[in-house]
């Protein structure tokens, strides 16, 4: 797996620039919390020819609002909200409620929580 | 006098719990007329933290039992798919019998799992008697997986290092004659399916995905390959002997209903002839290896389940318990194409066009 880092305010930019939907296949969103304030989110994308795997990363805290990529890969929408859920991370156009209620306080998979 | 009609938006729920469905997922439809214009989704009834669970609980040599549990239908690729993830963070080496006996598993299970969707998508063409006919000759592969794994689903048959048992001459002289019996009867199948008016023009042109949608919105498994994608996750993967057993990319053009059930229909036959090819060349030695040491790093696996493409991250720091455990199952990723299939589509096909997705909720929510 290849790991390309992204600066927080050229996430948009880069994917756009990077994703080639005939070329790439993206998987899904990834995220892996590091410490209890810092999480590494993954938009991880496979080679459809040769499977080779690539995984563009950004460092993000708690509070910071990720980029809504859905206008660039329509499908990246579910596991925005996914992200959303189980972090509790803020994502621009992604509410939360599709594992947990709407109103929910918790987000699971923080390092805070385990 | 004159009178004219006007189009209103009419939202009509289907599911959480539907008659149609045999999981909780709720599709919202806004349609006018009969036509569906809009589609809400809600797919998180049954979520169970398995996530959570398998890097918090569990030690990581526990957790490929833990996911196994995740989908009764291919607790097998949930179990594979986890098991080489961490065998690449160990570098543990399996042997070749060991590889071809995953793999036959795998290919017994794609196989049971693709006669439940076509049995169910004659049961949503009101074609109850070929529903019954499909369940039963779907269970003699089911008592193939318990004559060799000792249960028929949810058999913790993939361990870290190898697999649990091997088979006797009797046994392989049994799997040798359910396949050849399945074969006919899928081959009668394939008749049924091209030919009869209930199941081919009923079908053709409905719940239709184009090429060019499909790479738009990421589709995977039988979806994409109706759509004429070489999408197979079995092509080029470096943990399991495909391309020695025989493994064919499976596709075809119509992109709709039809031809979903032919990929699957056709899938079924090549995965007859690798599990044959697999029984009939099953390579000497031992079935385990020993593993030592706890995984360090990150890896990504993928295999391709029944429904399409299973991916795993997983992350270890040197201890037990796995810090990160990540699992992207196929339908969850195949729900955004599915709610832009919806569209345009009559209401009244709805279920019809669900049912050829294969959905699994239960490995949605895991």
């Amino acid at each position: 797996m290849e790991k390309i880092k992204l600066e927080f305010d050229r996430i948009h930019a880069e994917i756009g620039k990077f994703y080639d939907k005939k070329t790439w296949h993206f998987m899904t969103l990834n995220g892996v919390a590091l410490d209890e304030n810092t999480l590494e989110v993954q938009w991880l994308f496979a080679k459809y020819e040769s499977g080779e795997i690539v995984a563009l990363y950004t460092v993000v805290d708690y509070g910071q609002t990720l980029p809504d990529i859905s206008d660039i890969i329509p499908s990246a929408v579910i596991s925005q909200r996914e992200m959303v859920d189980m972090f509790g991370i803020n994502v621009q156009s992604s509410e939360k409620g599709l594992y947990l209620d709407g109103d929910s306080k918790d987000h699971p998979l923080r390092k805070e929580r385990s | 006098m004159s009178t004219t009609t006007k189009a209103v938006d009419m939202q009509i729920p289907l599911g959480a719990q539907h008659i149609s469905l045999l999981e909780p997922v709720k599709f919202t439809f806004t349609t006018q007329n009969e036509k569906i214009v809009d589609v809400g989704s809600d797919v998180g009834f049954v979520h169970r933290g398995v996530e959570h669970a398998c890097s918090s609980k569990f030690e990581f040599k526990q957790v490929g039992f833990v996911v196994a549990r995740i989908c009764g239908l291919c607790a097998i690729t949930h179990s594979m798919c986890y098991t080489a993830g961490v065998e690449k963070l160990l570098d543990a080496q399996v042997t070749q019998k060991a590889k071809y006996l995953r793999t036959l598993l795998i290919e017994l299970d794609r196989i049971h799992s693709h006669m439940l969707c076509l049995s169910h998508t004659c049961e949503n063409a009101g074609f109850e008697a070929m529903f019954m006919s499909l369940m039963g000759d779907r269970e003699p592969v089911m008592g193939l997986q318990e004559a060799i794994t000792g249960n028929r689903v949810q058999f913790d048959y993939i361990t870290i290092g190898g697999v649990t048992r091997e088979f006797d001459a009797q046994t392989a002289q049994k799997i040798i004659q359910v396949l050849g019996q399945t074969q006919k009867k899928i081959e009668g199948y394939i008749e049924e399916f091209q030919n009869n008016w209930s199941l081919s023009k009923k079908f053709e042109g409905i719940g239709a995905l184009s090429p060019e949608g499909a790479y738009e919105y990421n589709a995977i498994g039988p979806l994409a390959r109706a759509c004429g994608l070489q999408v197979d996750v079995r092509n080029g993967l470096d943990y399991l002997p495909y391309k020695e057993v025989g493994f064919t990319t499976i596709t075809q053009t119509g992109g709709d209903i039809h031809a979903r059930n032919m990929v699957r229909l056709y899938e079924i036959l090549n995965s007859i002839k690798m599990c044959r090819n697999i029984v009939e060349g099953l390579p000497e030695g031992e079935i385990q290896t020993k593993v030592r040491g706890k995984p360090q790093g990150e890896v990504i696996t993928r295999l391709e389940a029944p429904r399409g493409e299973l991916m795993y991250y997983l992350k270890g720091e040197n201890k037990k318990v796995l810090d990160r455990v990540r699992i992207k199952t196929p339908t969850f990723a195949t729900i955004p194409a599915m709610i832009e299939i919806f569209k345009g589509q009559d209401y009244a096909d709805a279920p019809a066009i669900l049912a050829s997705f294969d959905p699994c909720l239960s490995c949605t929510a895991k």
